[in-house]
């Protein structure tokens, strides 16, 4: 539940993309697209840990990251604590918190 | 075993908090006002045990009372149950032995003939003792110190009602406390008395008579001269009682009634008035010009309450169960009991409302309420899926103008029952205006202060609690006078 409402914990997380390693990646995959021509794609240029894309941010920026090397974005861990209640129905909602 | 896990509408926020405070020297972002001096009274309610029956109310609730007590610009903070005959019988048996809103044959049967009252609903301060209110039963007193259940309240005998309303009326001018009790006889009798009490506490006149119909009688205005109580939709009868329901259903094709009844008259005195299906559970105030009596209030379309339902079968309608400030006229010259109705404002609010109490009787100019403002952002993220849905904002709505001037409690805050605090020797709405906010995004209930004349500001100070306060009904400020505080 805690892992849900607040992220995986960081000894899961995938190994944190700096600007450095991002700067070097572009230039690696630049590289080979522009010595081999075909269907080469960027992607394969990159090492990838898993096909699934994640939000992520690169200099406060949110981007679509689709290499698996970006730590991925979870929202701010508020309490949330309003979430049950949310879902309920109107009636429901209103039988039990009439003044809330 | 006290298990609250499966009741799906108790979690979050909402879970039942269960224990007893104190808080001394509370955290306070912004600054208390120094002229503050008194104590907020919260009453309210929290589940000791789980209902009995998924279907109760949640007026149900074992009344819970907290205050914030304000002395030399700081603020302790104390919570205690209301310790009732109930609270303490149900505390013995460790379970839930009372079942449904006023329904005493769904209880069991040990607790047969014991007073069901959970004092769940509004703190008074009147002739220097502190009590809790709840329209089904007397009112107990609470020593305002340690806020200890002292017991039930008669008013030295002299109150013969079994039941006691949660809304009497203080006439600013004269001091007296004008208040009531309905089935006033026991269950279902059709009785309402009417007292005046003076300053003292001393009962000086008892007025008895008989409402149309068994209804709900929640709350009342006061002019200089009369007493103006509504009576609207819900109906009860021993049948529906035996048969296991909660004490009130909705019956829609009941009339709205408004008795105006003479402060000084007797009970054939007394006028009834008859409008549209409305629902008038709380007032604002009401004053006379010239044969006319003037009464306005946050006013339901229909039925509010979902756990009161029709009584035909009929689905309860969540978009007739919006409150819109109105004014009722009756002229105490007509012939026939029809009455005039305006909506003064078109945005539907809180039906909790305050005026300054100081112009009760009297014209007056402000009221303050909440409300839900659906344009101001809710950070779901943060404090869950519930935008939208609770009031967000406090408004201070001039009856003069029209206009409305407002207070945002923030993302991730919903807004509690506003309380007017007026300034010593200020003007009408001059001071404060003081509510309790929850704060969905950090699990804790914050105490609002806001300058009245400058909602649009933000508030002036916040009292943070580091938990989440019980649910409130009402709550009231009593000044260093009014109470014998250490």
């Amino acid at each position: 539940m805690r892992e849900a409402m607040n992220g995986p914990s960081p000894a899961k997380l995938p190994a944190l993309l700096t600007r450095r390693a991002f700067a070097r990646m572009l230039a690696t995959a630049t590289a080979a697209f522009a010595i081999t021509s075909g269907k080469i794609a960027l992607a394969s240029a990159v090492p990838s840990i898993g096909s699934r894309a994640i939000v992520s941010f690169h200099m406060d920026q949110p981007y679509l990251d689709r290499t698996g090397t970006a730590v991925p974005y979870y929202r701010p861990a508020g309490a949330r604590s309003a979430q049950s209640a949310g879902l309920l129905s109107e009636e429901l909602f209103r039988r039990n918190f009439i003044y809330a | 075993m006290v298990d609250f896990s499966n009741m799906p509408t108790m979690k979050g926020f909402f879970a039942p908090t269960r224990f007893e405070a104190d808080v001394y020297d509370c955290e306070v972002i912004g600054k208390v006002p120094a002229e503050l001096s008194g104590a907020f009274v919260r009453l309210g309610g929290d589940w000791l045990y789980p209902p009995k029956f998924d279907d109760d109310s949640p007026f149900s609730m074992d009344g819970y009372i907290n205050m914030f007590r304000f002395k030399n610009g700081v603020v302790d903070y104390k919570g205690r149950w209301v310790k009732t005959p109930r609270y303490k019988a149900d505390l013995a048996a460790h379970k839930q032995l009372f079942g449904k809103y006023r329904n005493p044959f769904t209880d069991d049967p040990s607790v047969k003939g014991l007073d069901r009252s959970v004092q769940n609903t509004t703190p008074l301060a009147f002739a220097g003792k502190l009590f809790t209110l709840k329209e089904d039963g007397l009112p107990y007193e609470i020593n305002c110190n340690t806020l200890e259940t002292i017991g039930p309240y008669n008013f030295h005998g002299k109150y013969k009602s079994l039941t006691f309303t949660a809304h009497p009326k203080v006439d600013p001018v004269s001091g007296e406390m004008i208040c009531y009790g309905y089935e006033a006889e026991g269950l279902e009798t059709n009785d309402v008395f009417l007292y005046t009490i003076n300053k003292k506490g001393e009962v000086t006149r008892e007025l008895r008579f008989k409402v149309p119909y068994v209804s709900m009688v929640h709350d009342i205005s006061i002019t200089k001269n009369y007493v103006i109580i509504p009576i609207f939709g819900f109906v009860s009868s021993m049948e529906r009682l035996k048969e296991g329901k909660v004490h009130w259903g909705w019956d829609d094709t009941k009339p709205a009634m408004v008795a105006i009844v003479p402060r000084d008259g007797e009970a054939k005195d007394i006028r009834w008035f008859k409008g549209p299906s409305r629902a008038t559970v709380h007032t604002l105030n009401a004053r006379e010009e010239g044969n006319r009596v003037i009464f306005e209030a946050p006013i339901y379309d229909s039925n509010p309450f979902p756990f009161f339902p029709p009584i035909d079968g009929s689905k309860w309608d969540a978009t007739k169960a919006r409150a819109y400030i109105r004014r009722q006229t009756f002229n105490m010259n007509s012939k026939d009991d029809g009455f005039t109705e305006e909506k003064l404002f078109e945005m539907n609010v809180s039906d909790l409302g305050r005026v300054d109490d100081r112009y009760l009787t009297m014209p007056y100019r402000y009221a303050f309420t909440a409300y839900a403002d659906k344009q101001r952002p809710f950070d779901e993220w943060k404090a869950g899926n519930l935008g939208g849905r609770v009031n967000n904002c406090y408004g201070r709505f001039d009856l003069a103008t029209g206009k409305m001037n407002s207070y945002f409690a923030g993302d991730t805050h919903s807004l509690q029952e506003v309380c007017f605090v007026p300034r010593k020797n200020g003007a009408e709405g001059e001071g404060y205006i003081m509510g309790m906010a929850s704060n969905y995004a950090e699990l804790r209930s914050e105490l609002i202060i806001a300058d009245a004349q400058r909602l649009e500001e933000g508030d002036v100070g916040r009292v943070i609690l580091p938990f989440r306060a019980t649910a409130q009904v009402h709550g009231r400020w009593f000044d260093e006078s009014e109470l014998p505080f250490a």
